[in-house]
């Protein structure tokens, strides 16, 4: 089956300024350039009942804003389409990690896939080039069929102990699930934690960092996951393509009230104590019956 | 047709104890036309029951940071209390000193329209 938009629709999309970037498959589901807004995409936080104080450690995330990439020695760089990008921040806390959340539910289980041009940097409170500050960053779907119960996450190891990483990882280990409140309705699980990942194999790749703490450029990332196979079936950035397909993301019991869900979410963690930054351009959500 | 006003509303404490010194997480909103911080204070404890002032701070680079001027008085109780902000260029945090002593649990909200 093909499942790549049909040849007019490409046409239309290659003559649509912003989107013609783009390799969506045949249905957008959104596509959205923060040019007028943040796009839906909210604050993630881990789940609580009675008391916020049942919020797990390292689930306190914070809101993602707006930015148009003002630096302290050269000012506002702006976009890659326009002014405003998207922004998530984490604490300068090493560890620190920061989730920004798209709510949706599926409507058939065939393909779907995630775009964005992303950048990603530290806060420039060095003067030289802190290429090892960001730990990580990636994109995963929260999102539960009628029978199955997943949160596929593809994420970029670019730096670990010091070092340059530059790994795309997996998530297949199966993080602690931990009840929440007395209700039984709720439980939440500690899945940003940074382990329990498995390599996809080949997928070392270096990324543009530039030459300073305060220059970022924009880079392409493609991610293909069939939702009834559940498995990522490909990976794009740049110029790179990977094939994750023989791996398979960790899986949980379906959970209660969850029936539909299609989360699309995107995080960045930090390495040092130090913020870290994942600035989205753009994000285009597509799918295939 | 006409289009809507961008708005948007951050969390930027939530939960959180305010004592010794604290500041709000920095927040990008150059493309905000007026603003607003809000207070919730959730509960009131420590061995003295003070009010606790708040300072508007603005930054160019959302790391060296100046007060703009604006303050707000949190009573140690539960309630709500704002600040109102305009022409603060690209970022906005709240800042302050809580008195010895003191400690309330709060959420602070940054309300942002275009």
């Amino acid at each position: 089956m093909n499942v790549n938009a049909p040849a007019f629709t490409r046409d239309l999309l290659r003559a649509t300024v912003g989107l013609s970037r783009f390799d969506p498959l045949d249905r957008l589901l959104y596509y959205t350039d923060f040019g007028d807004g943040h796009g839906g995409f909210t604050e993630t936080i881990g789940n609580y009942e009675g008391t916020l104080d049942t919020i797990l450690p390292g689930m306190d995330f914070r809101p993602p804003m707006l930015s148009n990439y003002t630096m302290w020695d050269t000012g506002t760089a702006g976009s890659m389409q326009g002014s405003y990008a998207l922004k998530l921040a984490t604490r300068p806390l090493a560890g620190s990690v920061t989730a920004a959340t798209k709510r949706l539910t599926w409507r058939t289980l065939g393909k779907v896939r995630l775009e964005c041009f992303f950048g990603i940097k530290s806060e420039a409170t060095e003067m030289i080039l802190t290429e090892t500050d960001v730990r990580a960053f990636g994109i995963l779907f929260d999102l539960q069929s009628g029978d199955r119960r997943l949160l596929p996450r593809l994420r970029y190891l670019n730096a670990e102990h010091g070092k340059l990483v530059g790994q795309w990882q997996i998530k297949t280990d199966h993080p602690k699930k931990h009840a929440i409140g007395g209700s039984g309705k709720t439980a939440s699980i500690s899945h940003y934690a940074p382990v329990g990942y498995t390599a996809i194999p080949g997928a070392r790749q270096e990324l543009c960092q530039n030459e300073l703490p305060t220059k970022m450029n924009w880079h392409y990332l493609a991610a293909t996951f069939d939702l009834a196979a559940m498995r990522f079936t490909e990976v794009r950035c740049n110029d790179c393509v990977y094939d994750p397909s023989g791996i398979a993301p960790f899986e949980l019991p379906v959970w209660p009230n969850l029936r539909g869900l299609l989360n699309t979410i995107f995080f960045v963690e930090t390495a040092v104590d130090k913020r870290a930054f994942l600035y989205l351009d753009s994000v285009c959500f597509s799918a295939a019956d | 047709m006409a289009t809507l006003r961008e708005s948007y509303t951050a969390v930027v404490a939530r939960n959180v104890d305010l004592v010794d010194v604290w500041a709000t997480e920095p927040h990008e909103c150059a493309w905000a036309g007026e603003a607003l911080f809000f207070v919730r204070v959730l509960a009131a404890g420590g061995k003295k029951k003070q009010v606790v002032r708040a300072h508007v701070q603005v930054s160019p680079d959302g790391m060296h940071w100046a007060d703009e001027g604006r303050t707000l008085s949190v009573p140690p109780r539960a309630g709500v209390s704002f600040v109102r902000v305009s022409h603060f260029g690209g970022w906005l945090r709240l800042a302050g000193k809580a008195p010895a002593g003191s400690k309330l649990r709060v959420m602070i909200y940054l309300v942002l329209k275009a």
